[in-house]
């Protein structure tokens, strides 16, 4: 996080990993549609080779609380999943404030949501950042297609976890949301143990968490085409 | 990561907007509208810095700074301007009844600069306004009035309209240039965290290679001394048994001569191999001596071939050496070059089976001392007279597979613990650092089944003078 006393602005940088085409950037483009215009900015690729992330993507989002509490900003990445771009994925990692990792819920991917788990801890320790410090959230995607890994299975794994996790189809649009908001909440609440923003800004918690929350429309209210 | 970079990469944030801004597009941006809409226009960093400068000097503001009071009023209203940092697009009034809007420039969430447009008169202006009248006493209101006609008129939402669409212009301009700026400092760290990456895997890869190479020390060692141990008790193994069976201790029976016989022969061999293990560990550390002089190649030839021939005609081979005259006589130790080549007559010998001939013959030629070849060889490329001994065999060859390694030590093409030759796969690893030793080069073709040819090249001794 980055707090900038004077500007009475904070920002909070929360990083989407995982593997090679599990939907971290469409998580990314979803957000941008749930989110009304003037909360946020162009949704920015950074360099992508036949449609696949090479650096990151970059999304903007600004919420000012009312009576001129301090704007926090939070900015969303992503990182390039393919397993030779992992000097570019160690510098996003830099300064993460939380981690949603996004796994592809298809059998044939369960290797690489493992490979991809264990290079972001590698990563994170390298970066020297505790991963079991810092808030994170998963999200098993693409719950449409078929041989995905059974929801009684992912339950009962997710109870015994350490990690909340949320069954998301991002390409509808569906449980981005709540990842998001899940990420988000577990990151405020451990900034705020760590910073007291409630007493140095009179940033309520539960009251900015309701305020973005609120700014987040439900998918089904934007109109949200696959 | 540098703390010069524009962009705080950790965030991707744009922090000034004199850092990314392209002043020349900016500029023509304004200039576009300007001719446009005839109005003057403005861009200003967060930081005040003016980054884009479009304007007409107005004939009323020419008028009112040929007055002292108006020059200072004047002065007083841009200073303003320039103070304002309004939240959202707002005007600010000049004493001439003229405005200027400013509309704030935002980025991701940021202000980070403004845009200020006019001056210009609302288009609602009826009367020159009071506060230009008393500017200066000798404002002449009928002059203030014809300059003030030629002002610009714009209503309030062209003008807000105007000021939203170049917002919007200038905010599409500093993405693109946020985007490539993030894209090349992200290139650049990219390259470094590679960089720093590899720089540690090669460090910890010459590490290990510095133990190997430690150990391959000690190896040698080891081998030095062992042998040398070994080499002390063997030779009174051998002398004791060959005394024994001359009959020195007394007269033997046949069967007890066999038996001393045996053991010397036996003792022998396994001298052999302590040797050549010795030889391949001095030859390792660099430390073997060479006792040089003028060698003459057809009498070492010949020499081998005496060596080679009892044994060759109990397998009923041939043992041809071929005419070695006009070769120039060789720089060498002659004993190593002798084991050179009587090691591959022993191999050749091996490997030949009954009937078949071993051929021994030494020919002149040139020693490449830049041995690639390819580009710029003819530059780096020196010639130099040298002898090639040639060892060649009408035995069973070796596969193509397996040529590259039989110079390793230790190394047996058929390395099964049934095969029918024996030897401890030392013998062409010595072969060729002894080549080496001499500043020669050792090569091999062959043919399953076709036989083999091993050519040892050699430089010749130069001639005086």
């Amino acid at each position: 996080m980055q707090l900038d006393f004077k500007a009475r602005e904070l920002t909070v940088k929360l990083v989407y990993y995982g593997p090679a085409l599990s939907g971290k950037t469409t998580n990314l483009q979803a957000i941008h549609r749930l989110v009304s215009a003037e909360a946020t900015g162009r949704l920015m690729t950074l360099e992508t080779q036949d449609d696949r992330t090479l650096f990151f993507d970059l999304l903007p989002l600004t919420f000012k609380s009312k009576d001129s509490g301090p704007q926090v900003r939070i900015k969303l990445f992503t990182v390039p999943g393919q397993v030779m771009h992992n000097a570019t994925r160690r510098l996003v990692l830099q300064g993460a404030d939380g981690i949603a990792f996004v796994a592809d819920s298809q059998k044939s991917e369960t290797r690489a949501n493992q490979v991809a788990f264990r290079n972001m801890l590698d990563n994170l320790k390298e970066q020297g950042l505790d991963p079991n410090q810092l808030p994170k959230v998963v999200q098993f995607n693409k719950r449409d297609l078929p041989e995905i890994r059974p929801d009684e299975e992912i339950d009962r794994l997710a109870a015994k976890g350490e990690e909340p996790v949320f069954k998301a189809i991002a390409l509808r649009g569906i449980g981005v949301r709540e990842t998001f908001l899940g990420l988000f909440e577990r990151v405020w609440w451990k900034l705020e143990e760590a910073h007291a923003l409630k007493e140095k800004f009179g940033l309520d918690p539960n009251q900015f968490l309701q305020e973005v929350a609120s700014r987040l429309a439900p998918p089904e209210q934007t109109g949200v085409v696959p | 990561m540098s703390a010069s970079a524009v962009i705080d990469l950790k965030l991707g944030d744009l922090r000034r907007l004199e850092e990314v801004a392209d002043r020349e597009a900016l500029s023509q941006l304004c200039r576009s509208f300007f001719e446009l809409f005839g109005l003057s226009i403005r861009v200003f960093s967060e930081g005040g810095a003016l980054l884009a400068d479009v304007h007409e000097e107005r004939s009323i503001c020419r008028y009112v700074n040929t007055l002292p009071g108006g020059r200072r009023s004047c002065a007083a209203t841009v200073g303003e301007v320039k103070g304002l940092r309004p939240n959202a697009t707002a005007v600010h009034p000049c004493f001439t009844g003229a405005v200027y809007r400013v509309t704030p420039i935002e980025y991701q969430g940021r202000q980070v600069g403004r845009v200020v447009i006019g001056p210009y008169l609302p288009i609602e202006t009826g009367q020159v306004p009071k506060s230009l009248l008393v500017v200066d006493p000798e404002v002449q209101s009928e002059e203030a009035r014809r300059h003030l006609e030629e002002m610009p008129r714009v209503r309030a939402e062209t003008a807000i309209r105007i000021g939203e669409h170049l917002r919007g212009i200038v905010d599409l301009l500093l993405f693109a240039s946020h985007r490539a700026h993030l894209t090349s400092e992200m290139h650049i760290a990219s390259v470094r965290e590679s960089y720093r990456e590899l720089t540690e895997k090669t460090e910890r890869l010459q590490q290990a290679f510095d133990q190997l190479k430690e150990l391959d020390r000690l190896k040698s060692n080891f081998l030095a001394t062992v042998s040398h141990e070994l080499r002390t008790p063997l030779t009174s193994i051998i002398g004791y048994s060959e005394m024994l069976a001359s009959g020195m201790a007394g007269e033997l029976n046949q069967e007890q001569l066999e038996f001393a016989e045996t053991i010397h022969t036996k003792g022998d061999h396994l001298l052999e191999l302590i040797s050549s293990l010795l030889d391949l560990s001095k030859l390792e550390q660099g430390s073997l001596k060479l006792a040089r002089r003028e060698v003459t190649p057809s009498d070492i030839l010949h020499d081998v071939a005496t060596t080679l021939i009892p044994r060759a005609s109990k397998k009923n081979i041939r043992v041809q050496v071929e005419s070695a005259e006009h070769v120039g006589t060789v720089s060498g130790d002659p004993v190593r070059i002798r084991q050179i080549l009587s090691n591959l007559g022993d191999n050749a010998l091996k490997f030949t089976p009954e009937g078949g001939t071993v051929f021994l013959s030494a020919g002149t030629t040139e020693l490449d001392d830049h041995e690639d070849g390819g580009s710029g060889h003819v530059l780096f490329g020196a010639s130099r007279p040298a002898v090639e001994f040639v060892v060649r065999d009408t035995g069973m060859g070796i596969p193509k597979g397996e040529l590259p390694r039989i110079f390793n030590a230790f190394y047996q093409v058929d390395g099964s613990s049934t095969r029918e030759h024996g030897g401890v796969g030392l013998g062409l690893s010595i072969v060729q650092r002894l080549t080496e030793a001499h500043e020669g080069t050792i090569a091999v073709e062959s043919e399953v089944g076709a036989g083999t040819t091993f050519r040892v090249v050699l430089p010749e001794q130069p001639t005086e003078g």
